[in-house]
């Protein structure tokens, strides 16, 4: 094993895009991997920093290319060596070739050859790593892929910002490229701040000094620590304010991106924007100012806000100053649009809908609006006979969309329904109404929730249908990776709706509701849709079993007996679970895998005369099938279907199914036949495994 | 800082550093990008610096002088830097020093921010600068003008004269900002933005919400791009036909404000703006290639010649 020494690259950059920093990294880091075991150079895992202007990576690597031992066949030994044993004009040449004398010739059958042939054996020495680094990089930095590429100054050369400086180092050795006309130093930048005092740039003799002579110069090259760092910070301003930090995992990793040396820095508003709802100043906070809300343990709004400075102090409050007066000019707008909002009644905006496109076959918001309140007007009277709670529903329903007509939400597009909600509640709507209008959106994605009221999921439910199957009636079909309007995540919240509320309508009904709703603007015949939506919906409700966390084994025979009744599949999966680590199953699922073998290409009757039965074992299980057939629930089924493991095996230990007496061998089929259709109320065990 | 001392600093720390100091176009425009100075500056090979102030309109953005924050016409300083320098970061954060801004207090961010301007026909990729948590500038490096690929790049600066002058001072309402000082034999008289521009705002504000005649909007749209193709086509002027399409995006913007565009219109509309301003980038570099070194001193020379020949006839 040769000597290693580590490698160290780092492209300082002028401010990288938070969205593409992780990205590009990683694809380096596979690039480069993939190339160093192309070269021979087994590295360790290679590691990456990154920050706002800078990409780094770093790894062990071994110092040179081991040498390579390669064997050369040449021409036959009669044609190499005259008579004479002198060699010929030809087995020169040979030797030649491979640059040795002619006595380092040998002359051995290698496989595959009928005779004796020249042979020479050449070591090729192995390259020194810093040599092949310095080929190789300029082109694997120049192959990277950036999605938003572009140019500087007078060149051509395209990246995702300027490159402004590169450090490149194996062990205290530079490796010697240039990119874009930039060469490699032993040198880099520390934090923008630090060299507005320090006019030089810093010197990195070694790899391993790295991190700890970039923090000195205000660098914290490591993401995970500034988020670490950020989030301690985070709790302990709120609690010193005497509440928590509002969560939100994605403005922490922002947060972590953008700046080079965190510093959270609280600040205030005045306790007369608090009239607003939560949600818009929560959201006004985090777009415009990236701060975190923090929440009493009311989980009321405190007057306050955490922000992150990309310094290590804010030592003349202007930080805190600034952002608060930033915030306070953000939050007036937020409060003109709410004032301005509210002088007319949400219902004004329903006519306005119609200059509004949903999508270009099928129309308006106002189109689609008349659409859900068809399906809500077909699925509420299913699942309330209440009149009012029918009418509430239907008020919604035509409510739903009108905030996208309002000034707050054309600012923050992410208030959608919620706007819709809070203004319905200040006019004074039914709560019903309003808590519908304002959740209808949700489940925004797979960690959110669906609607808390019965009315809102409904109303969610009738409004994403509505998008799904409009969508496939007018060709518009997720394949692969294409899934531009995210009908996945729409079929996916349909499908919760129904799993987690346990409500028994089956797709194709809902199918049927909303295809009637889009009526004549459908493009494509309505058979084709229904299909594509039916086999859209199975692996809808196939992704919801595997996000539940049912066993493979569990999804899979619970789903093969059957999948349109979510309440049924769910109480299957429930019971089959509760029983998968029973012993007894993997015998009943052996027996019923037979069963399905002995079946196959009979055509048993149901009805059996079990007088005919002969053996003791077979009389025993008939005595079971009548109490099997008549268990109600799953559970009960599946405790005497989990009964009837050892029976069956004694069964097929005993008998011998397809005898020749035909009376007998009818009779046997039947209570077999019988017992796999008791099976298949609840699972195909042949898939359980 | 008054804000007239705010533009004199920009004006020169951009001219010490080789900047040409332009003015502002006499039309109505969103930007200071529409400025001929950068939109044709910004194409072709020559190395083109420029600094100038733009006040620039957005009648959606009109609050009738009410807004501490908002207002319908507001004042940009932009800087064009062409080809972009090495240090044109740190460049900037120079001109801010010359501002008074002290670094070793304050937290300065560059946060990604693309520009793209549909009705030019131009994007770029940059950030918005800020400073304590406010946007205080839009830094671009131009990719396509016109249509066009920028080669070499330009980078933009555009500072926001108004918010950096309210963020200095700690200013809460706009119209309180202190443009400069009016000295008399009486004495000293500070006058305010409010009392240079607040009426401005409200009636500007009033025009585009209630009182710009929507048909005559619609009508000078469709004029503007007949003159602007007219101009083009037949005679080759980009330059006056340039300044129709600057027009017919004013009329645009006031048509917007007003709801009258709908959302499926919309592009279209653009677009036609995008076409004109388009063929006018063309045809601008076309006009550049055209004009070797030698045509244009033949022209010169037969200019200096018919002026000797006429002061000869004199």
């Amino acid at each position: 094993m040769s000597a290693t020494q580590t490698f160290l690259l780092e492209l300082h950059c002028e401010e990288i895009p938070a969205r593409f920093l992780e990205p590009l990294t990683e694809e380096f880091r596979t690039a480069f991997s993939t190339w160093a075991k192309s070269q021979g150079l087994v590295s360790t895992t290679v590691g990456a920093f990154f920050s706002p202007r800078k990409l780094c990576w770093h790894g062990a690597l071994p110092v040179s290319q081991p040498d390579q031992t390669e064997t050369q066949v040449g021409p036959p030994q009669r044609m190499c060596v005259d008579e004479s044993g002198q060699p010929t004009i030809q087995g020169q040449k040979f030797a030649e070739k491979w640059g040795v004398g002619f006595d380092q010739v040998r002359f051995e059958q290698p496989a595959g050859k009928k005779e004796p042939c020249a042979v020479v054996t050449i070591t090729k020495k192995g390259r020194p790593t810093v040599d092949l680094l310095a080929e190789a990089l300029p082109g694997l930095i120049a192959s990277l892929h950036v999605p938003k590429a572009m140019r500087w100054g007078k060149s051509d050369f395209e990246f995702v910002r300027p490159i402004r400086n590169i450090l490149c180092l194996f062990g205290d050795q530079i490796v010697p490229i240039t990119v874009d006309g930039v060469t490699a130093t032993n040198t880099t930048w520390g934090h923008r701040l630090y060299h507005r005092q320090h006019a030089a740039p810093i010197t990195i003799a070694t790899p391993d000094v790295y991190e700890s002579v970039l923090e000195a110069a205000g660098v914290v090259v490591s993401v995970e620590v500034r988020r670490s760092r950020i989030a301690q910070q985070l709790d302990q301003l709120a609690a010193e304010a005497g509440g928590r930090v509002v969560a939100d995992a994605s403005l922490l990793d922002t947060l972590a991106e953008i700046v080079e040396f965190p510093k959270i820095v609280r600040g205030d508003f005045p306790a007369s924007f608090l009239e607003l709802p939560k949600e818009v100043l929560v959201t006004s906070l985090r777009e415009h100012q990236k701060s975190f809300c923090i929440e009493g343990p009311d989980g009321a709004l405190l007057p306050c806000f955490l922000t992150a400075a990309n310094r290590p102090d804010d030592p003349a409050g202007f930080v805190k100053a600034g952002n608060e007066w930033v915030l306070k000019a953000r939050l007036y707008d937020a409060r003109f649009f709410f004032a301005e909002d509210r002088k007319h009644p949400l219902s004004d905006r329903l006519e306005k809908l119609q200059a509004l496109t949903f999508q270009r076959e099928l129309g308006s918001y106002h189109a689609k609006t008349g659409r859900v309140v068809a399906i809500v007007k077909a699925l509420a009277t299913r699942l309330s006979k209440d009149e009012a709670h029918v009418e509430h529903a239907l008020e919604a329903a035509r409510m739903a969309k009108c905030d996208l007509r309002t000034l707050m939400v054309g600012e923050f597009p992410e208030l959608q329904g919620i706007m819709g909600g809070e203004y319905l509640r200040h006019e004074g709507a039914h709560e019903d109404v309003w808590m519908a209008v304002k959740e209808h959106y949700r489940p925004i994605g797979a960690e959110d929730a669906i609607p808390a009221t019965p009315m809102g999921c409904l109303l969610s439910l009738c409004d994403k249908l509505d998008t799904v199957a409009g969508c496939f009636a007018v060709g518009l079909i997720p394949s692969g990776s294409k899934d531009p309007l995210a009908l996945r995540r729409a079929g996916q919240g349909i499908v919760r709706i129904l799993w987690e509320r346990g409500w028994a309508l089956e797709p194709a009904e809902l199918i049927d509701i909303a295809l009637k709703a889009v009526g004549s603007k459908a493009t494509r015949p309505a058979a084709d849709t229904t299909e594509a939506l039916m086999s859209f919906f199975k692996d809808r409700v196939a992704y919801q079993l595997e996000s539940t966390g049912y066993a493979g084994s569990v999804r899979r025979s619970a789903l093969a007996a059957g999948w349109e009744n979510l309440v049924d599949l769910k109480a299957r999966c429930e019971a089959l679970s509760a029983f998968a680590e029973d012993p007894r199953f993997a015998s009943l699922a052996q027996s019923a895998k037979r069963i399905g073998n002995i079946l196959k290409d009979e055509h048993p009757v149901h009805a059996f005369d079990a007088a005919t039965l002969q053996d003791a074992t077979e009389k025993a299980l008939a005595e079971r099938l009548m109490g099997i057939e008549a268990s109600g629930d799953q559970g009960t089924l599946l405790a005497a279907l989990a009964d009837l493991a050892e029976p069956l095996e004694a069964f097929f230990n005993a008998v011998m199914v397809k005898c020749e007496d035909p009376a007998l061998r009818a009779a046997r089929l039947s209570l077999l036949h019988r017992l796999r259709q008791a099976f298949l109320r609840v699972a195909d065990f042949s898939l359980w495994q | 800082m008054h804000i007239q001392e705010l533009i004199l600093r920009l004006q020169r720390f951009w001219a010490d550093r080789g900047c040409l100091i332009g003015q502002p176009y006499d039309l109505e425009k969103g930007a200071g990008t529409m400025n001929p100075l950068t939109f044709f500056g910004a194409l072709g090979a020559k190395p083109w610096n420029v600094a100038y102030v733009e006040p620039s309109r957005r009648p959606a953005d009109g609050r009738y002088g009410e807004n501490p924050f908002r207002v319908y016409k507001h004042l940009q300083f932009q800087v064009i830097l062409k080809p972009s320098p090495a240090a044109v970061q740190d460049l900037y954060i120079e001109s801010l020093e010359a501002l008074g801004i002290d670094f070793s207090k304050h937290d300065l961010r560059f946060e990604e921010d693309n520009w793209e301007s549909p009705s030019l026909g131009a994007w770029g990729v940059g950030w918005q600068v800020v400073l304590d948590g406010m946007e205080i500038s839009q830094f671009t490096y131009f990719q396509q003008v016109g249509g066009l690929d920028c080669r070499p790049v330009s980078a933009e600066l555009t500072y926001g004269i108004e918010r950096i002058c309210m963020f200095l001072g700690g200013y809460d309402n706009i119209f309180d900002l202190v443009h400069g000082e009016v000295k008399t034999d009486d004495g000293v008289f500070p006058v305010t933005y409010g009392q240079m521009r607040q009426r401005e705002e409200f009636e500007l504000s009033a025009y585009s919400f209630e009182h710009a005649d929507l048909d005559l909007h619609r009508t000078l749209f469709e004029a503007f791009e007949k003159e602007g193709w007219r101009l083009l086509k037949d005679h080759g002027h980009f330059l006056s036909a340039y300044e129709q399409a600057l027009k017919m995006s004013h009329t645009f913007n006031v048509l917007d404000a007003r709801g009258a565009v709908s959302t499926t219109e919309r592009p279209g509309i653009i677009k036609r703006v995008r076409d004109l301003a388009c063929g006018c980038a063309k045809a601008y570099l076309e006009h550049e290639e055209g004009k070797t070194p030698a045509a244009e001193n033949a022209e010169g020379a037969e200019k200096h010649g018919a002026a000797s020949a006429k002061g000869g006839a004199k």
